[in-house]
């Protein structure tokens, strides 16, 4: 790493750090598969930071693990995982559930299949609430109004009673994130949350999310393959290979000089709407 | 060779091998059944009427002395060819109607479909009883009766298989490049949606057996002195205080060739399913 | 011979269900469409979801008809097309869909996929189609040994270059794409793409590729149409549309679009 990040001279301690993160698979026959070696990942508060990688670079297993919520036949094989003070590595499931949602929110790449078809969206956004701080029905049901509002959804307080497929794709995607939102999580993970989208909603959730960070002042895990999207919104930058990090920096240093052959070819990929390239005639 | 068998996974086929070696006894009995019993089955003899199990006859006789083991070995004859022909009657029409209606739509499905939910809407035993009332009572009659109670089935899964294969791209690839109906429907739809269909027709397997036994149960099917599953339960309910063995054994072929049958079926089901594929 | 290849006039779809006990609903996903695609053009369609690209591309494939208008190939109205004719057009005009886990039968070898176009329309005896199955996939960057895969052992980039190869087998004028890179890795895609570009230049071909990736459009068009909800809003040369956008509804779709070159840009 050659500059220093702005954050990390305050005194506050990362919102996540994740040290030499290796994830295994189990085969069938055969040793344990690695599909993620040695990560370190730091988070640092209102950060929004961005890992980027094609399809098997490992980055959603990495978001899984910080949830804990991987896949039966994956297991962490090495590392540490610290939320600010606390160690993630010895919590149990019991433990790890009461973080989920309450300090860790994870907002998910297809709203459609995350929301339960036959409930309420007042009811699903206020779920949390109900779940961590034991409010009621009535007073969930409250909260979520104000929470769709938030996240600008218009007529809050007819949209909370109706069904998710009442809502178009950039407003379940707007009640996913709200339910994040509902206990004020130190720490959001997206999941590819826009890939779902036409363009011009997608342009509006990455302000959306741009807007939930300057207000609530949460950091922001943004898990990407688009380096469209991560120009627009990340401020610090993991470029993911095989289950490796090849190259971290400030959004503009990736851009402007990446160092990792990786890096490069996937800017060189990816087409532009600005740049025309020299192949064609 | 020994590479093949180091790679079969025995854990996944498990259910179908049990199954298939169940069936696989019941059909060698069948095939061979004049030499496997031990006697004819139709052979009377009066003094040896109604003996519990014995070194001579190792299930007992009935109430006319035939051997029960022949009889029962005979039996499985009837049993298999119903199930067989009546299952590949359902399997056959239902699939070409259901696959028509699909790939046809419109008003082809919608008449095709209405006859089937017809079909359907009554009880399976009482369609068969109405069918061999106006059929004449005989086995072939039987399997025929038993093969239409099938194809409202097999054609609403093919219907169902084949509306989720035309949405496939491969579907509209072949359209495009000029292939033919017949064509499209032989070389792209049947071979991907064959797979529920033996998972569904290994279970009409079953219960073919069991409608073949109520149907001989109630007369209408084999005709003495032949013998069948369910014409030997009749008989042997007469005798359930003195002669148990005569309910019990019939009864335990049913049970068995059922639970093969239904066996190779669930195992054929997670077999086939490419999801559990590595 | 015009120098119009494929030539849209006035062209709609109406969706409608009838209903057994009267009443109707209707949709239209396609209204009042005129496009023209000169010889060895390339359209670009851009769109948002519903936005009827799709819908369009399948009525130049003559796979659903329209309810208005018509279309014409090299001259010829589509819609009267029978018997012999329809077989000359299928040959003459061919696809290539999104997605490639579902382009191909997964029961069928890549050989018996590729070989299928040329049995249908009776083309050479069972060896020569063998050996110029093997000759196209060396043509598309896979080797020949390929035929004897299925499709389920083949990656997204690779389906997609044997998609590429069906495509062209029958040797046709007109290739139609319908999304065929996006479902694919950014790396894949721009080598795919190359692909299209290389064997569009090679065989002179006319084609319509239909795609909601703005980037992509510019990447492979000569010319660009903008739908939305069913209608054109705009179209013009590829620089035109992008250096010059015209209509609200294309500037709004172009300042969306999330995009590195503003960084690069700004140095």
């Amino acid at each position: 790493m050659t500059e220093p990040r702005a954050h990390a001279l305050s005194a506050k301690p990362p919102t996540l750090r994740i040290r030499d993160l290796s994830i295994e698979f189990a085969r069938r026959r055969g040793p344990d598969l690695r599909v993620v070696d040695q990560v370190s990942i730091d988070i640092w508060p209102g950060e929004i930071v961005g890992v980027i990688g094609e399809s098997g670079s490992g980055k959603t297993l990495t978001s899984l693990a910080t949830l804990k919520m991987l896949p039966k036949q994956a297991r962490i094989a090495e590392g540490t995982m610290h939320l600010g003070e606390t160690s993630l590595h010895d919590r149990t499931e019991r433990q790890m559930r009461e973080l989920r949602g309450d300090q860790i929110a994870l907002i998910p790449q297809d709203a459609m299949q995350a929301l339960n078809p036959t409930m309420r969206i007042g009811r699903q956004v206020g779920e949390p609430l109900e779940l961590h701080s034991g409010y009621g029905q009535a007073q969930a049901m409250d909260s979520a109004q104000k929470l769709l509002k938030s996240v600008h959804i218009r007529e809050p307080e007819t949209r909370v009673r109706e069904y998710p497929h009442q809502f178009s794709g950039g407003m379940q995607q707007r009640a996913m994130i709200a339910m994040g939102l509902a206990l004020n999580p130190q720490l959001i993970i997206a999941d590819e949350p826009t890939t779902a989208l036409d363009v011009t909603v997608q342009a509006q959730i990455l302000k959306l999310l741009r807007e939930i960070r300057d207000r609530e002042g949460a950091s922001i895990l943004f898990i990407t393959h688009d380096l469209g999207v991560v120009a627009e919104i990340c401020d610090w930058v993991y470029v993911m290979r095989h289950g490796r990090i090849v190259e971290e920096g400030a959004l503009r240093k990736i851009f402007m000089a990446p160092q990792a052959e990786y890096t490069r070819q996937l800017l060189e990929a990816t087409p532009s709407i600005h740049t025309v390239p020299g192949t064609r005639s | 060779m020994i590479g093949l068998l180091n790679d079969f996974d025995w854990q996944r086929w498990r259910l179908v091998l049990i199954g298939g070696t169940i069936i696989g006894i019941l059909v060698i009995c069948a095939l061979f059944a004049p030499w496997v019993a031990p006697y004819s089955p139709y052979d009377l003899d009066v003094v040896e009427m109604l003996q519990p199990p014995s070194a001579a006859h190792p299930l007992g006789t009935d109430e006319l002395g035939r051997d029960l083991l022949s009889r029962t070995i005979y039996a499985a004859r009837i049993s298999m060819e119903v199930a067989f022909i009546a299952a590949s009657v359902g399997l056959v029409f239902g699939t070409v109607i259901g696959i028509v209606a699909a790939y046809f739509g419109g008003f082809v499905d919608l008449v095709l479909m209405r006859f089937m939910e017809l079909l359907f809407s009554f009880p399976a035993i009482l369609l068969a009883v109405v069918l061999m009332a106006s059929l004449g009572t005989s086995i072939l009659n039987a399997m025929i009766a038993i093969g239409i109670v099938f194809i409202p089935g097999f054609a609403r899964l093919s219907r169902a298989a084949t509306e989720v294969v035309l949405r496939e791209q491969y579907v509209e690839s072949a359209r495009a490049i000029g292939m033919s109906h017949r064509r499209i429907i032989f070389v792209e739809i049947l071979p991907n949606i064959l797979a529920p269909l033996l998972v569904e027709a290994a279970v009409a397997f079953s219960y073919a057996i069991l409608l073949e036994s109520a149907l001989s149960f109630l007369g209408l099917g084999a005709q003495p002195p032949e013998a069948s599953w369910g014409n030997m339960l009749n008989t042997g309910r007469g005798f359930m205080a003195q002669a148990p063995w005569l309910s019990i054994v019939p009864g335990a072929a049913i049970f068995l060739s059922v639970l093969g049958f239904n066996l190779i079926g669930d195992g054929l089901r997670d077999v086939l399913d490419p999801h559990m594929k590595e | 011979m015009s120098a119009e290849m494929i030539q849209l006039k006035n062209v709609g779809k109406v969706f409608g269900q009838r209903r057994i006990f009267g009443g109707s609903t209707e949709f239209a996903a396609v209204a009042d469409v005129s496009l023209k695609v000169a010889r060895g053009q390339t359209l670009g369609i851009v769109g948002e979801s519903g936005s009827g690209k799709s819908t369009l591309l399948r009525m130049v494939l003559n796979l659903i008809h329209p309810t208005s208008g018509s279309i014409h190939i090299d001259g010829q109205n589509i819609a009267a097309l029978t018997g012999r004719n329809e077989k000359a057009f299928r040959r003459k005009v061919q696809p290539i869909f999104q997605n490639p886990a579902s382009s191909f039968n997964p029961r069928q070898s890549i050989g018996a996929i590729l070989r299928a176009p040329l049995k249908v329309h009776g083309i050479g005896t069972p060896d020569s189609r063998r050996d110029r199955v093997s000759t196209l996939l060396e043509r598309v960057g896979l080797p020949a040994e390929f035929a004897d895969r299925h499709p389920h052992q083949l990656s997204g980039g690779q389906k997609q270059r044997v998609a590429i190869a069906r495509a062209i087998i029958l040797e046709p004028q007109i290739v139609l794409a319908d999304e065929p890179t996006s479902a694919l890795d950014v790396s894949v895609q721009a080598q795919v793409l190359e692909l299209f570009r290389q064997t569009r230049e090679e065989m002179g071909l006319t084609s319509i590729f239909v795609s909601h990736n703005l980037a992509v459009i510019r990447q492979v068009s000569d010319t660009v149409a903008v739908m939305r909800l069913g209608r054109i809003v705009e179209t013009g040369t590829v620089d035109e549309i992008f250096a010059n956008p015209k209509h609200e509804y294309t500037q709004a779709l172009i300042a969306a679009v999330p995009d590195h070159g503003t960084i690069m840009a700004q140095t």
